[in-house]
């Protein structure tokens, strides 16, 4: 071997320890994210394949009761009510064959967490008069206003609850069937099927764009050398979604499409679609005249 | 009633003032022909299966298909769109862009369902064409879980279960592992026993020369440059170099190096093949 040979090299320096420089950069943790973001698009639709509870019923008996439990959650006020609605979520997650632990995180940290922040404000004796039950320095909680800030964290956990169990024990094709089956205009059933499968196929490539930055990245660069990047390749994306848009487009065109997105797959009722439906409607009807009974 | 399926009669396409992408092609492609339109990249190859296909219009000169003019207009008459449409199939470059539905078995069915047949007829193609090309099992999942090879398998079926007289492919064979290429060349091979027409657009000069029976060049001008059969064509290898398909390759033969005319793709043609004597 010559000694100009590219084998001949010196060994590499030994990694920096964390804190000396090292830190991950803005390209890994957005490729990280996205590559998150897929994975739990595919996980979706291992769950929903689970011979649970809810899976087993018809898509739009599903999609329908689902969104009768959300509506009965806004209007429901009493908190001890809202809180048996949580507990018939964790129950369903559990007889859908759902990780109960994932679920209540997801649930909880998604939009519990949201809403007690949003929240907890409106509780302050400024907002909303009242006995004062903890004092912080200057700042005062009321009874009322913690009431109200429990009404609304139990309302958002409980519809956050029933929307993702619909979303998890759902299959994404089967959700677009339900929607035509319940008269959802067919442009908006196609922009939905087209929309997901283009933002996964953009999410690929953002991932990879990404990665291949980072194979040719020496140095973290500065935030603004970052945010400039980032900007810049935003766009770069933007444009090959418009350029995608009109091929699938051509595509659709070239098999003949007419406006229409019919399917090969025909609906059918079952016994259990129509017990689960009943017992939906009763459970519903007595949980708000309970409401009205017991109150906020 | 014609026997010629494509008569292009001076076609130029310029996407916008100054860009050419084709000019002066004059080309018929007959009923049951399997042609290759062989090019560089940007030599046009797309647009011209484009054009075949009624998604871009010339910009000069005309177009008959079936011997009617293919045009803008006569597209938006229905029966003429339903017509066309369900005698001319296209398998697009990129499978992601072919697959819009939620579901392998409404991609399959939703050709033949946008020609209005019945719910019976089509779920008969769908279960045939996903036995022929063996994607049954894949007929529940979504598009975007599938694999490259998967999608390209569910790209062409998708436009098979149409039953096109003719079916054009864009770059076929790009993103296939050998073994699906050896699976579309038998899919290609059946489709010229039933008489159907192909015309395919590639770069890869192994597929083109087995898959066709016609090799039409283009060169990066946009003009056609030579039409005739594979073997007429491989075997002008200054014309293949001039427009970029070929280039010269120096490689060794134990102590002996040397040059000579080289193809790459994701195949070997047999005439890239070849013995040396050596000391």
């Amino acid at each position: 071997m010559s000694a100009s040979s590219p084998c001949r090299h010196t060994d590499l320096a030994p990694a920096a320890r964390r804190g000396g420089g090292g830190g991950r950069s803005l390209a890994r943790k957005t490729a990280d994210s996205v590559a998150r973001a897929v994975k739990d698009v595919l996980q979706n639709e291992e769950i929903a394949a689970r011979p649970g509870l809810l899976q087993r019923l018809d898509p739009r008996v599903k999609l329908l009761t689902l969104i009768l439990f959300a509506v009965t959650v806004s209007l429901v006020h009493s908190v001890w009510l809202l809180t048996a609605l949580i507990g018939s979520t964790m129950i369903l997650a559990a007889l859908s064959l759902v990780g109960v632990g994932s679920f209540a995180r997801k649930v909880w940290l998604s939009g519990g967490l949201l809403a007690l922040l949003v929240s907890l404000p409106s509780a302050l004796s400024w907002f909303t008069p009242g006995p004062v039950v903890v004092s912080i320095g200057p700042l005062s909680l009321t009874a009322p206003g913690l009431m109200g800030v429990a009404t609304l964290v139990t309302r958002v956990v409980a519809a956050a609850g029933f929307a993702l169990l619909v979303i998890w024990t759902m299959r994404w094709p089967d959700l677009l069937r339900a929607l035509s089956a319940l008269r959802m205009p067919d442009v908006v059933v196609a922009t939905l099927a087209m929309t997901q499968k283009q933002i996964l196929t953009l999410l690929r490539t953002v991932e990879q764009i990404h990665l291949a930055r980072e194979s040719r990245t020496l140095s973290l660069g500065s935030a603004r050398e970052n945010r400039d990047w980032v900007t810049e390749r935003m766009a770069f994306v933007v444009r090959k979604s418009m350029k995608t848009a009109d091929d699938v487009y051509d595509a659709m065109l070239s098999r003949g499409f007419t406006g229409a997105m019919p399917s090969l797959v025909r609906l059918h009722l079952a016994t259990g679609d129509w017990a689960w439906a009943a017992a939906s409607l009763a459970v519903c009807a007595a949980v708000i005249a309970a409401d009205r009974v017991v109150g906020p | 009633m014609t026997e010629t399926d494509f008569v292009l009669t001076q076609v130029g396409h310029e996407y916008r003032a100054g860009v050419t992408a084709l000019a002066a092609i004059d080309l018929s492609i007959g009923c049951g022909q399997h042609v290759a339109v062989v090019g560089a990249n940007g030599s046009g190859k797309s647009t011209l299966l484009k054009m075949l296909d009624g998604l871009v219009f010339p910009t000069a000169g005309a177009i008959l298909a079936f011997g009617a003019p293919l045009t803008e207009e006569a597209l938006e008459d229905p029966t003429f769109r339903r017509d066309f449409r369900s005698r001319v199939g296209f398998v697009f470059q990129e499978a992601d862009v072919q697959l819009f539905c939620s579901s392998v078995e409404d991609e399959l069915a939703f050709g033949p369902l946008q020609l209005g047949l019945p719910d019976d007829e089509v779920r008969v193609r769908v279960g045939d064409v996903a036995e022929h090309l063996r994607i049954e099992k894949l007929l529940d999942r979504p598009p975007y879980s599938l694999s490259g090879g998967e999608k390209k398998r569910v790209a062409i079926a998708s436009v098979i279960t149409m039953q096109p007289h003719v079916l054009l492919l864009d770059e076929p064979t790009n993103a296939l592992d050998p073994r699906s290429q050896v699976w579309l060349l038998d899919v290609l091979e059946d489709w010229k026993l039933e008489g159907r027409t192909v015309v395919m657009a590639t770069h890869d000069l192994s597929a083109a020369a087995e898959a066709a029976d016609r090799l039409v060049v283009l060169s990066e001008d946009h003009t056609v440059v030579a039409d005739g059969t594979p073997d007429e064509v491989l075997a002008q290898h200054e014309l293949l170099l001039a427009v970029n398909l070929i280039h010269e390759h120096t490689h060794r033969h134990a102590s002996m190096a040397h040059g000579h005319a080289h193809a790459h793709g994701p195949g070997t043609h047999p005439d890239q093949a070849h013995g040396h004597e050596h000391d």
